[in-house]
């Protein structure tokens, strides 16, 4: 038995004051917040606003009318028909009008739409299949009085679209009368081209079908977009500012703007640096940049300008003009441990296995990022030069010493074991 | 066995790679030799060659034949390639027939008889401008001598740290072990299970 039960059954018998609903000791010097009450899910609606709710709902979401309904019954059949009442019955339009809200599942549209019409940019254009055809499907090649009877009639129904209210008879003005010409014009050039000109079919549904692109395997063009939106939005390749220093890049490289875009670029290393002349100090800013491809191009560029953005571009370009490709093992990590020294610094990096990461200094680390290695350790153990330790450690990454070198150089023959183990499934 | 010269020996390869020399020579010594031919095994060295104070002659211009012997020859394989063959020799080693390219010339180094001034030339190695052994560094000093068994040479060979002996990290780095079978790599110590007595690393 416990001290403390041995005490409650001592005072049992006593009557003690009950304990209140706020807690008798508290342990904080301010006082104490009551607990928040409890929020209904639902907001309580009043009656006459539940009317107004009801109308609302009523006339956004009307009932089927009978008209409606005999429209439905020409489509679907009864047991459809009566599904689609029991949905509607089974959907209280107030709650679709206090509840609805948009889709957020995964697999909701990425658009707005109410799937009412077919939008010939964002839909796929309505297709119909052979079966679609009633009767036979044969047809042949025209002679010439049908060929002629079909153009007849198809520049006529062109015409008729072009003038829906009817040719312009009498008196014609020279611009009138050269307008009709174009349209005739043009209307017997489509008939000639129609396939139905050229073929000819004794089911007339056949015939139809030739020219109904629904029936063409070609998808149709794309409507042309011309809002002023548009139009203000659009740009042209030659109009966007040409900087001369990276066209010059460009034809140096032999790339296009899109793979240019591809290399990631860092400023690691910013200082001002002082120029002292006799007629006083020149303040210069310094700028050291790394730019790589993050799959085994790594390059360093420096860059020096009185104006800060002229010497950040300079550095970029020649940091992306340097780019020299770095040998990566298994496109990790280094082949085996480097060490490299520039004045008085000197990097280590090691290899290591997959899944280790980068524990690396941050300069180091930004360095392997651009370069693609994932597994890697370094160690500086001496100078921690910003600018020296990004040059020791890309002279290192760049003059690796390969297996194959080696085994050539020694007349040996090395075999990566990891790989054969692995059956070449490595990476 | 003195590591003492052997340091100097290591020093010197590392000196004359870095000056880039075709042929240097260490004095003579059981170890040496033994050494010696282990790197010129794994490749390090391309030849190991005992000899005088003054250097062998170089390898490529041992075996001259003058140009009519050699347009001779020539013209000789090309009507009969079947003579390209090597003779059939009796189990003893003797020729059973006289080569019908005529003899092998053989080179003959004059070592001289007084063994202080016997030196071991070796020819180095240089592959794309680069010398193909760059480093060799002791591992047992003269003071502490470090003996490894063949479990502690496997964890080296597998890049682990054992004894106080790194790993062999670097790509192509070799170590070199002195044991009861001779001078061996260390990882045909590991494959043989022998353990002996660290001499040097190399890459």
């Amino acid at each position: 038995m416990s001290v403390c039960r041995s005490v409650r059954c001592l005072f049992s018998a006593v009557s003690l004051p009950k304990p209140s609903s706020a807690p008798k000791r508290s342990f904080h010097a301010s006082a104490p917040r009551t607990a928040r009450r409890r929020r209904p899910h639902y907001p309580s609606i009043k009656a006459e606003d539940l009317k107004l709710l009801n109308q609302a709902a009523e006339t956004q979401y009307p009932k089927y009318d009978t008209s409606e309904t005999a429209l439905l019954a020409k489509r679907y059949t009864p047991e459809q028909i009566a599904a689609i009442k029991a949905a509607e019955s089974a959907i209280d339009a107030r709650d679709v009008v206090t509840q609805g809200q948009n889709r957020t599942d995964p697999w909701l549209l990425p658009y707005e739409d109410d799937l009412a019409e077919v939008d010939p940019v964002t839909d796929h254009a309505p297709k119909l299949s052979p079966e679609d055809i009633p009767g036979k499907k044969t047809f042949r090649e025209a002679n010439e009085v049908e060929r002629d009877e079909a153009i007849a009639r198809i520049a006529n129904e062109n015409l008729a679209k072009m003038y829906p209210d009817g040719i312009p008879e009498g008196q014609l003005n020279p611009k009138q009368e050269q307008q009709l010409q174009e349209a005739m014009e043009a209307a017997f050039t489509q008939a000639a081209l129609d396939p139905r000109a050229t073929f000819y079919s004794e089911n007339p549904a056949a015939a139809q079908a030739l020219a109904d692109t629904r029936h063409s395997i070609v998808q149709p063009d794309l409507p042309r977009i011309d809002n002023r939106m548009v139009r203000q939005t659009r740009r042209l390749s030659t109009e966007e500012a040409e900087d001369p220093r990276q066209k010059r890049l460009l034809q140096y490289l032999d790339w296009d703007k899109q793979k240019l875009r591809t290399i990631r670029v860092k400023t690691l290393v910013v200082h001002s640096v002082t120029n002292q002349t006799r007629m006083g100090k020149i303040q210069s800013l310094y700028f050291l940049t790394i730019a790589g491809n993050q799959d085994g191009l790594l390059g360093v560029g420096e860059g020096k300008s009185v104006e800060p953005e002229e010497g950040r571009k300079q550095s970029v370009m020649s940091a992306i003009r340097n780019m020299r490709p770095i040998p990566r093992y298994e496109n990790r990590t280094i082949f085996g441990d480097l060490e490299k020294k520039v004045g008085a610094t000197k990097v280590q990096l090691f290899a290591r296995p997959p899944g280790f990461g980068l524990r690396v200094q941050h300069l180091i680390f930004e360095l392997a990022r651009a370069a693609g290695l994932q597994d890697l350790a370094a160690r500086t153990p001496r100078s921690r030069n910003k600018m020296n330790v990004i040059k020791a450690t890309w002279e290192a990454l760049c003059n690796q010493k390969l297996p194959d070198e080696i085994a050539r150089a020694r007349g040996k023959k090395l075999v990566d074991a990891r790989k054969v183990y692995y059956g070449g499934s490595v990476h | 066995m003195s590591l003492v010269n052997l340091a100097h020996v290591c020093s010197h390869l590392q000196n004359a790679s870095k000056a880039r020399l075709g042929l240097t020579s260490i004095p003579v010594s059981k170890l040496h030799v033994n050494l010696m031919m282990g790197l010129q095994r794994e490749g390090f060295l391309s030849s190991v060659t005992l000899g005088g104070t003054a250097p062998p002659k170089p390898f490529l211009l041992q075996t001259t034949t003058d140009p009519e012997q050699h347009e001779k020859l020539a013209q000789k394989l090309s009507s009969e390639p079947w003579n390209a063959y090597p003779v059939p020799s009796a189990e003893d080693g003797t020729p059973l027939a006289k080569d019908p390219l005529g003899n092998e010339q053989l080179y003959q180094v004059s070592v001289p008889e007084n063994p202080a001034r016997r030196r071991l030339w070796l020819g180095l190695k240089y592959w794309n401008s680069e010398p193909v052994l760059k480093n060799m560094k002791l591992v047992s000093k003269p003071t502490r001598r470090i003996w490894l068994t063949s479990e502690d040479l496997g964890r080296i060979t597998r890049t682990r740290e054992a004894s106080y002996v790194k790993g062999l990290t670097r790509p192509g780095e070799c170590m070199f072990v002195t044991t009861d079978r001779g001078i061996l790599e260390a990882r045909e110590c590991v494959e043989r299970k022998l353990g002996g007595m660290v001499l040097c690393r190399v890459w």
